[in-house]
């Protein structure tokens, strides 16, 4: 197999245009990640990118803009899930399952519905970035752009409120609006990395750079600079081994970034496996009870 | 549209079989799962089962044998870890779900045809089922039918009340475990026919349903079984007979779980005038979760 | 019927027992004795400890010091003669199953794996019910009734059970008031019959109405013994740090500040 140089593997025009998707798209993910990870929100982010399947697809067929689907469906999933949840004997995990499904299901028909119907849903599902245009490249530095715009604008009212949020509503924001707020964010970026990296894979690039920062700072905006930093490195990375070796490239990018987080699970100094192996290996003792309830009941 | 006459082609009528059978055993499992707010578990599952249906493909066995393996690490995993969970352990695990499943993409995108053989992976082929493959499901069916059968008054002690089930001696982390060799089973009997992306809603949807409708976990089992079959008949027919007269293709696996939804929507509508007939009313004070945890007594 | 006479190892033994979750004491130094027929309250501010003792008598989280005995053996070898009632909504409200079948499950220990309940086994979970007034709700589903009807539920399970030893984890909280009299009535005839009782409860009142030792505990013992002496103003000071306390029932104890 021949060993092309970084230059070569990039020489085509393609490959220089998911390149420069690859970046774009990984340094959002990190940025954003950090949000994600300080709300605990890694598995709504990923209910919420098999829950945009449909809207993109169905935004796809109508030929309106993805993003507007893809917004559109996602608020409806919210509100499905909050009426289901509110009800008598459905949990909050039932009603996201069935909504989910559904949802799932529905992108699923319509697609089906359509010819050439593995080839689009595929890369719906798991990204197709050699074959993104020029058109892509430009909304997703606009988003990309918007998006860390808030980002940068609300970063102390977020983070105060992923912390603290009767003291951010003392202060007098209001707290719900931002809560939605955030999460539109994160649904953008979500639908931003389709090209990239498909909506089942999606939360693996918004989660893994910034979780993988973390084990290596404390500090806040530190962190965010280094998942970007991180992100936009996978990307890179994920895209030169999947052009050499000719496998699936959203896939390789994300691999790349869950092995950067192994490693750094392991090595990082203070917060991985091998600095603190006292503490970690002292067995927490504690009854199975339901997931959550701790040790420290009352009394 | 008729509903029976699809079935009297031999490809329909295994295709019949092999989804009665499914969604009964996806439902009698679903119920556990439901009423121990799993739905996670099951979501895992199909992240993780993937690879190894992928890398059976390739070296030319049996897919089940392929998700089987996986899944078993998979269940085992879980059970590990969840009695571990902390905060960053979320990140973690959604991290190894996608790595898994990132991994499947990979192997699988060496291939030649690699979006039609990801897509029959992620969503099934019922109607390409074979007589081997519904052999399979029965052998499955009747293996997770009889551990249910045999553990099931001791799984619904733990999913009622974990901690007077520690308590009487009952080791918890091991019948969690086995509940997750039993999901992981049943996601590798759907392998084939609905896939690993659709099969979560073979085992959430039907139980959620049958919760909503039933004051005993025996009618609770009954009603999911029930209905999972009958999501799985009407899905196939319902996919057949608009593909056939209205030149619409509809994928079957897909098809039957719209089917279910739509069954559980119809559920949720029911439930509260047959909770009002039953007089099966939680008192309010309860429901509001009013405990005094103070000192003084009312 | 008497107690068992003196000479028999007592029902629960506790030697310096100390527990620590990740290295920090959680609860340390408890010391005292239950024998059959008698019963201790668990008396303490919230986060004492009290949950804590009562999950390592179950043998559900090991002790870092001291011992615990049960019957003479260790907790894990003595289970299947401990019943512990938990706090009822703790469970879920919506879940599908009847009181009768609550009931039944303090049976399960002895049906053992596999086999279903037998006509025994019914019999014994219907009087466990009867005795605490609700034999005509054993077809209820357990959700729909109320606070205090479910726990007097939990305390017919633990009834069925057959127990040597009975430990509940506040068992009078928000629970109305017949209630609490039948859960009296039903610990009274579980203790003639032999039983040992170990109650954790913030309630002073019912404390003395039911038990006739306490465990005084904040983290570590403060007191262990007869309730008249040891339910003092300065030990419960000692205990809640001063705060004042509102009681009820008889024999009000008031703690100045």
């Amino acid at each position: 197999m021949n060993q092309l140089s970084l230059l070569e593997v990039f020489g085509d025009s393609f490959a220089r245009r998911a390149l420069l998707e690859a970046v774009m798209v990984g340094g959002l993910c990190g940025a954003v990640g950090v949000h994600v990870l300080l709300r605990r929100l890694p598995f709504f982010t990923m209910a919420l990118g098999h829950a945009t399947f449909p809207g993109v697809v169905l935004a796809a067929l109508l030929g309106i803009s993805l993003f507007a689907g893809a917004a559109a469906f996602g608020a409806v999933v919210v509100v499905v899930v909050a009426l289901l949840g509110a009800r008598d004997r459905v949990d909050d995990t039932s009603a996201v399952g069935v909504t989910l499904s559904g949802a799932f299901a529905l992108g699923v028909l319509l697609l089906s519905a359509q010819a050439g119907f593995s080839r689009d849903l595929t890369a719906y599902l798991v990204g197709s970035i050699i074959t993104v245009q020029v058109g892509d490249l430009v909304t997703t530095a606009l988003v990309g752009a918007a998006v860390l715009a808030a980002l940068a604008a609300l970063h102390k009212e977020l983070v105060l409120g992923a912390f603290d949020r009767g003291g951010l509503a003392a202060l007098g924001y209001p707290v719900l609006a931002l809560d939605v707020v955030l999460l539109l964010l994160i649904e953008a970026t979500v639908v931003t990395s389709i090209p990239a990296v498909g909506t089942i894979l999606a939360v693996a690039l918004i989660v893994a750079p910034a979780a993988t920062a973390r084990l290596w700072t404390e500090r806040l905006r530190a962190t965010m600079a280094l998942a970007a930093v991180l992100g936009a490195t996978s990307g890179v990375v994920g895209l030169a081994i999947s052009l050499q070796w000719r496998v699936a490239a959203g896939a390789t990018i994300v691999l790349v970034a869950a092995a950067l987080f192994a490693v750094s699970l392991v090595v990082a100094p203070r917060h991985g496996l091998l600095a603190r192996r006292p503490a970690a290996l002292v067995p927490v003792a504690a009854t199975t009870t339901a997931a959550g309830q701790g040790p420290t009941r009352a009394g | 549209m008729n509903l029976f006459e699809p079935f009297t082609i031999p490809y329909m009528q295994r295709a019949l079989a092999e989804v009665l059978v499914l969604g009964a055993l996806a439902g009698a499992v679903g119920v556990l799962v439901v009423l121990r707010r799993l739905a996670f578990v099951g979501d895992a599952l199909t992240h993780t089962v993937f690879p190894g249906v992928v890398i059976a493909h390739l070296l030319g066995r049996s897919l089940m044998a392929g998700a089987l393996a996986f899944g078993v690490l998979t269940a085992v995993l879980l059970t590990g870890l969840g009695s571990h969970r902390r905060v960053g352990d979320d990140a973690a695990l959604a991290i190894l779900l996608t790595s898994f499943f990132s991994l499947g993409v990979v192997l699988i995108s060496r291939t030649r045809g690699f979006t039609a053989d990801l897509t029959v992976f992620l969503f099934g082929r019922v109607l390409a089922i074979d007589r081997t493959d519904l052999v399979q499901t029965l052998v499955v069916a009747a293996v997770v039918a009889l551990v249910l059968a045999v553990l099931h008054k001791e799984l619904v002690l733990r999913a009622f009340d974990p901690e007077a089930a520690a308590a009487m001696g009952y080791r918890t982390r091991r019948l969690d475990l086995v509940l997750n060799l039993l999901i992981a089973l049943v996601v590798v009997a759907a392998v084939e026919a609905v896939g690993t992306v659709l099969v979560i809603a073979l085992i959430v949807v039907p139980a959620a349903a049958a919760r909503l409708l039933a004051d005993r976990v025996a009618a609770m089992t009954a009603l999911a079984c029930l209905l999972g079959a009958a999501g799985g008949w009407l899905g196939l027919a319902i996919s057949y007979e608009v593909s056939v007269d209205h030149d619409l293709r509809l994928a079957a696996g897909a098809t039957i779980v719209v089917v279910l939804v739509g069954l559980f929507l119809v559920a949720a509508a029911v439930a509260p005038l047959r909770r009002r007939l039953a007089r099966d009313r939680v008192p309010a004070v309860a429901r509001r979760g009013l405990g005094n945890s103070g000192g003084v007594p009312q | 019927m008497a107690p068992e006479p003196p000479g028999g190892p007592p029902v629960l033994a506790l030697r310096q027992a100390t527990v620590a979750y990740e290295r920090e004491p959680v609860v340390e130094g408890v010391d005292g004795e239950v024998a059959a027929g008698q019963s201790v309250a668990l008396i303490g501010p919230n986060g004492a400890g009290k949950s804590t003792l009562i999950r390592a008598v179950l043998g559900l989280v090991p002790l870092t010091g001291g011992t615990i005995q049960v019957l003479g053996r260790a907790p894990q070898a003595a289970r299947r003669q401990v019943a512990y009632v938990p706090q009822a909504d703790t469970l879920d409200a919506e879940f599908p199953v009847s009181a009768l079948q609550v009931v039944l499950m303090g049976r399960y220990p002895r049906i053992g794996w596999v086999r279903r309940p037998g006509t025994a086994d019914r019999q014994a979970a219907a009087s466990a019910l009867a005795q605490v007034g609700l034999a005509e709700r054993a077809s209820a589903r357990f959700g729909t009734l109320s606070g205090g009807q479910r726990q007097r539920v939990l305390l017919a399970r633990a009834i069925a059970q057959e127990p040597r030893l009975l430990l509940l984890d506040e068992p009078f909280n928000g629970v109305d008031a017949l209630s609490q009299d039948l859960l009296l009535t039903a610990m009274g005839r579980l203790r003639s019959a032999g039983a040992a009782v170990v109650m954790a409860t913030h309630d002073l009142g019912l404390a003395h109405l039911a038990c006739d030792e306490v465990c005084l505990l904040n983290r570590h013992q403060i007191g262990f013994g007869p309730i008249g002496t040891t339910l003092t103003p300065e030990l419960l000071r000692a205990t809640y740090g001063g705060q004042a306390l509102q009681l009820r029932g008889d024999g009000v104890i008031v703690a100045r500040p």
